[in-house]
């Protein structure tokens, strides 16, 4: 197992895994916004830079998709990372104004304004690090968002910026959203969710029970093709509400006889 | 929807239905239909197995592909630093205004495309403006848009459909 050390503190991981994973295990904070367990890292937001020492020279690298092979050292709080770090997130914070998640990264970071000016309308408050497209392909498998054009025009739209028909409105992009930009929209008369701002809606399951709006239909469809094993007790699972299954397995409960010796 | 089917057929066929190969077929759609129709794009993305968003984002990375069909006449703006000097971006924006068109794009009759070019190589003509290949010079921003108006007006009697359509 090769050791990495950081700043100076020493820990053996796993050969493959990445010096974040390292610095985790050390207790190390490195702040991070596109990386997330469940997808590739794309090391696309550039905020988890970190120097690695190369001998007479020292390299900045991300964090989190630098496979650790051999014995590495490298730095997180030296002055360069550092710098490299603010100066990134001050040009993401110039991108996101309004993003509450990102202000309070930048604040923990100690960065408090920034000096470039804000991006146009339409790419605003997203930093383009693609998590969302990447959630909605690699875990689930719709690919219904994609990056549109290129440059300064870069987005992350549904083809041809209408809703999109591979959505199935599991809100998957806007959980993983690192500033909180996509957010679901209940429209409780219509019983439809709506992802914002790509526009598409689903009709929602409603609790059996209460008659809350809970998921959409077609993520229930989706979920019931996965599930293996105990499909009846699953279906059963997703016919109430959180709180409707908890008071049907309390009122289950109660009508049971208690048995006295 | 069949010839959709058929041509990206064909067009699948031709590459052997290798996914790696989108551009040059979504170039060879291109050239049939002389843009990319969402139609099209759908049955190629089915037939290949290649999620549409991924389709868009290719037609969209590259400026030479075209989501839209091009309007029936070509404007050519030079931008080019002596027309820019002499104004071609005032009249670029003129132009915008007056037919409600960005550079790159067409009118929604599609009777013009709008494009803003670097340079003409006719720079002692500046500010030049090229028509359907007919130069242009000393153009303002007033008389590029008298240009572009005498434009419509044989249209209205070849088509007159395209013209209501648009309304």
């Amino acid at each position: 197992m090769p050791t990495v050390t950081i700043d100076g503190q020493k820990v053996r991981i796993k050969k493959g895994l990445t010096v974040l994973d390292a610095a985790k295990k050390a207790g190390i904070w490195i702040p991070t916004l596109c990386y997330h367990p469940a997808v590739a890292s794309e090391a696309s937001c550039r905020l988890c830079m970190v120097e690695l020492d190369r001998g007479d020279w020292r390299q900045l690298i991300t964090a989190c998709n630098y496979p650790v092979r051999q014995d590495i050292v490298v730095y997180v709080s030296s002055e360069r990372a550092e710098k490299a770090r603010r100066g990134v997130m001050e040009l993401l914070l110039a991108r996101a104004p309004e993003s509450r998640e990102l202000a309070a990264l930048a604040c923990r970071m100690g960065v408090e304004k920034t000096h470039y000016p804000s991006v146009t309308e339409s790419q605003r408050n997203c930093i383009l690090c693609g998590l969302c497209v990447s959630v909605c392909e690699q875990v689930i498998g719709r690919a219904a968002i994609g990056f549109a054009g290129r440059g300064a025009e870069r987005t992350v739209a549904a083809p041809f910026r209408q809703a999109s028909e591979d959505c199935i409105g599991c809100g998957a992009c806007a959980a993983v959203c690192p500033v909180g930009t996509i957010k679901i929209r209940l429209h409780k008369d219509e019983r439809e969710i709506e992802i914002s701002p790509f526009k598409s809606r689903a009709k929602m399951v409603l609790c059996e029970r209460c008659g809350m709006p809970m998921y959409s239909g077609q993520v229930s469809r989706e979920a019931m093709s996965k599930v293996k094993i105990g499909r009846k007790a699953f279906t059963e699972y997703l016919r109430l509400c959180p709180k409707c299954r908890r008071t049907e397995t309390a009122e289950r409960f109660a009508s049971v006889p208690v048995r006295r010796e | 929807m069949s010839e959709e089917i058929e041509l990206t057929g064909q067009i699948v066929k031709h590459y052997g239905s290798d996914k790696g190969m989108l551009i040059p077929m979504m170039q060879d759609l291109q050239a049939e239909c002389g843009y990319l129709p969402i139609g099209h794009l759908r049955c190629l993305a089915e037939r290949l197995d290649v999620p549409l968003s991924r389709l868009y984002s290719v037609a969209t990375f590259y400026s030479s592909f075209r989501l839209a069909p091009k309007g029936a006449h070509d404007v050519t703006l030079c931008m080019g630093t002596v027309c820019y000097l002499k104004g071609s971006p005032m009249i670029l924006e003129a132009i915008s205004r007056e037919f409600n068109v960005e550079a790159g794009g067409t009118t929604a009759d599609r009777l013009f495309s709008l494009q803003a070019v670097n340079c003409v190589g006719a720079c002692a003509l500046a500010p030049v403006m090229v028509v359907d290949g007919k130069y242009y010079d000393g153009v303002t921003p007033q008389s590029a848009i008298e240009i572009i108006q005498a434009f419509p007006c044989e249209e209205e009697t070849a088509e007159p459909s395209a013209k209501e359509g648009a309304k």
